[in-house]
């Protein structure tokens, strides 16, 4: 490891930042140099003590216990508890030409994957004229017979998106997942800018960073666009599992920010192909539906008959043009780890454009050759199950035991299409503040993006979920497996 | 020339604690395409509530109910008045057993008929009954085949009404040896996948006249495309070629897509169930007949 002792810093926590420069740092450069969009920062951070930190931290702690701001994990170890997102002081900061960039590829690659998701539940050229494999697409357990035909208002399916990102080593963004199913995480997003400003609002100050707290009224003025024609003042509900639910914080977090019911299944009913509201003053009309329900359970009468969650007939008002669904049903066709390997060329086939953001590149183990090159070299790539979400059943391959990588053969073997492998992508790393140590040491960190898609209307959160790999030398992000996040600050011209 | 049919159905429903909220749906209204024409339709329901209707993604009628007052029985019929338009014997020059395999195996058509080519739950065949499965020969012609598939069928299944229920896949109907129209046709559609030949489930209405199996209950066929010729109706459980004393309620593909009455409903305790269907056909105006 290359030290690097040229920063000029007073403060103890930033003196001895072990810079690696086999890694990309979004702080420093390869001199050990800070980057100009960060000076202001580390003037102010050297002005600070590592008492003086760790008091900003456990106010910036309080600041989240105070919002309420917790999530639960699905483990069997830790049922039900409720823990709150770790949160790290020093923001990811992005200048304002890199950003418009970014921004330009996300609206891209969403507006082509909803004009894919159209396809394949109708016309379904793009699977005829051979550019992507009709299998793979007829093999997903989320592509549905109930989409069939089906044309929603606007023609959007995927109303949000998460697109996940991490910057490589070469200095360039890379898209590692498409979200078009139920993305979480924003409500985060709102609560750590919330915290930043009221734990540093002197550093706030110095730069002119671009708002995400209106991100609540984007959204409901794109559900508002969406809604069914019939609709004079539209009717917008947050439809949640309920409490139990590990994302339950954010679905009331989103409704309260918007001022529309949060509501559960038992809530609603259908009637005449009408979707209503139970209120105390009779039956409402529901025009617009943002469910946080997986499809499987929004409808007994055509997913799974055992769902409590759902609402009986609600397919039925959809398919009816009664009722809105935000996402569509059956969006995560083409939010499978395989069909992302298809996106630059989803891209090209609807847009005719260039893909703006990269592609990792990825292996698909149904393929014969990437099969056998990823049984060969499973050392040097990461290997995801298609259809899961939250980094759950992955393997990497550099960091898994011999015995590990044998189990992994042995069920990549038996389910071939349902596993890709990639190779290990050098996530950039940022300056994070380490609690037990009371130091700054670079963590790994990758962005997840909020993209909206309206009748007309395109929309990117200016900034997003910078989650962090707290666990030294850790590449995994996600909430669940030990991640924390940073405030995201995309800088205006 | 045309056939009229008065078409009936009628199920009676007995909970044994009170049902408190509901909601139904019944696909049992005959269809309208080039075949048959629906000209009068009447529903009857003994709860409170009014009916609505909805087309589901094959484009069929769904009639659904929603009632939030307590009962423990309840009534719902539909009478129909169905006009089949005459199907002349088949009389179209087959495609060459080479271009019929080539349409059968394009991507294109492999993709449009993606649905009725899939192995559901219903139709899947498990490997230790792989014996059960015919193949077509190569040189055989599509349709050859599936006649001979219907009769297959027909011969090699017991009719039984007892030992099945709509949860019968078609390796259990192989186990049993014995089923109902729904159990023959799943069998039928089972194989034809195995094929490679795009099938669908069919349920509907059959005419008595003929003392056929299948009458006083809704019956369930199969439909097979053909290259260069389409669509065509097979009954295994008769070992028939439908005809005009077939009514399409719906297809779908399988008996999940199709099943003419089901519900969400809140209560507890066991239920019994009781339904009848009548075809009849009505004799014909004077100088409809050519």
């Amino acid at each position: 490891m290359t030290q690097s002792t040229q920063h000029q810093f007073t403060s103890d926590v930033l003196t001895n930042y072990p810079l690696n420069l086999a890694l990309l740092d979004e702080v420093f450069n390869k001199e050990g140099k800070v980057n100009t969009h960060y000076t202001k920062v580390l003037d102010q951070f050297s002005c600070y003590s590592v008492e003086d930190f760790k008091e900003l931290n456990e106010h910036a702690k309080l600041s989240f216990f105070n919002q309420g701001v917790t999530f639960a994990v699905y483990s069997d170890k830790s049922k039900g508890v409720e823990r709150i997102f770790p949160f790290d002081l020093f923001p990811r900061i992005i200048p304002a030409a890199e950003w418009q960039r970014l921004e330009e590829g996300i609206i891209q690659r969403n507006m082509a994957i909803n004009w894919f998701i159209h396809d394949i539940y109708h016309e379904k050229l793009i699977l005829k004229d051979g550019v992507v494999p009709a299998e793979l697409i007829f093999s997903s357990k989320h592509y549905t017979k109930a989409m069939l035909g089906m044309k929603p208002v606007g023609n959007i399916y995927n109303h949000i998106s998460g697109t996940d990102l991490i910057k490589h080593s070469d200095g360039q963004y890379y898209v590692l997942e498409d979200n078009v199913r139920t993305p979480s995480g924003v409500s985060y997003v709102l609560s750590n800018r919330e915290a930043m400003k009221k734990t540093l609002s002197g550093l706030f100050r110095k730069y002119n960073i671009r708002s995400v707290q209106d991100y609540p009224q984007h959204l409901l003025s794109m559900m508002q666009s969406v809604a069914p024609e019939s609709a004079d003042n539209p009717n917008c509900v947050v439809l949640t599992p309920g409490m139990y639910n590990s994302a339950y914080y954010e679905h009331s977090f989103l409704a309260h920010n918007m001022g529309i019911p949060l509501v559960e299944g038992r809530d609603l009913f259908v009637d005449k192909n009408f979707v209503y509201m139970k209120t105390i003053y009779g039956p409402k009309r529901v025009d617009v539906i943002y469910r946080r329900i997986d499809d499987d359970f929004i409808d007994p009468l055509v997913f799974r008959p055992d769902s409590v969650l759902g609402i009986p007939g609600i397919m039925a008002a959809y398919r009816e043009g009664n009722v809105t669904l935000i996402n569509a049903p059956g969006t995560g066709a083409a939010d499978d780890k395989a069909v992302y390997s298809y996106v630059p060329a989803i891209i090209k086939y609807y847009l005719n454009e260039e893909p703006i953001l990269n592609n990792v590149h990825t292996y698909r183990c149904e393929l014969e050759t990437d099969y056998k090159y990823v049984m060969e070299h499973m050392e040097e790539l990461v290997i995801k199950p298609v259809d899961e979400s939250g980094g759950y059943g992955i393997l990497i391959g550099s960091r898994s035991t011999k015995e590990e990588r044998d189990e992994f053969k042995r069920i990549i073997t038996a389910n071939r299409r349902k596993y890709i492998a990639q190779p290990v992508m050098s996530l950039s790393v940022h300056a994070t503040f380490i609690e037990e140590e009371n130091v700054f040491e670079p963590r790994h960190i990758d962005l997840r993006t909020y993209a909206l898609l309206g009748k007309d209307k395109q929309f990117v959160l200016k900034g997003g979920l910078s989650r962090v790999a707290l666990r030294k030398g850790s590449l995994i992000v996600n909430s669940s497996q030990g991640g924390g996040s940073k405030d995201t600050w995309v800088l205006e011209e | 020339m045309t056939a009229e049919y008065l078409i009936e159905y009628y199920t009676r429903n007995v909970y044994e604690s009170p049902v408190t909220e509901a909601l139904f749906e019944f696909i049992v209204t005959p269809a309208s395409d080039s075949a048959q024409q629906l000209k009068e339709i009447k529903y009857g329901c003994s709860l409170p509530g009014q009916l609505f209707h909805h087309t589901n993604p094959f484009g069929f009628v769904a009639t659904n109910l929603r009632t939030i007052k307590p009962f423990t029985e309840f009534e719902f019929s539909m009478i129909a008045r169905v006009e089949k338009t005459y199907i002349a014997p088949k009389t179209y020059q087959p495609l060459s057993p080479e271009e019929e395999l080539f349409l059968l195996a394009s991507r294109v058509f492999i993709i449009d008929h993606y649905h009725f080519l899939e192995f559901t739950k219903y139709t899947t065949i498990i490997d230790e009954h792989a014996n059960w499965i015919v193949y077509k020969q190569r040189r055989q012609p599509v349709f050859d085949f599936l006649q001979e598939l219907n009769q297959y069928i027909y011969s090699r299944l017991e009719f039984d009404p007892e030992p099945t229920n709509v949860h019968t896949t078609a390796s259990e109907v192989i186990n049993l040896g014995k089923g109902v129209c729904q159990d023959y046709t799943h069998l039928f559609l089972a194989i034809a996948r195995k094929n490679r030949i795009p099938c669908r489930y069919v349920s509907g209405y059959l005419n008595q006249g003929g003392n056929l199996t299948g009458a006083a209950v809704m019956h369930a066929w199969a439909e097979a495309f053909i290259p260069g010729l389409g669509w065509c109706g097979f009954d295994p459980t008769n070992n028939l070629l439908v005809d005009n004393n077939y009514i399409k309620a719906a297809y779908g593909t399988d008996y999940s897509d199709c099943s003419p009455m089901k519900g969400v409903l809140k209560t507890t305790g066991n239920h019994h169930t009781d339904y009848q269907v009548k075809v009849t056909q009505q004799a014909t105006e004077p100088g409809s007949q050519q």
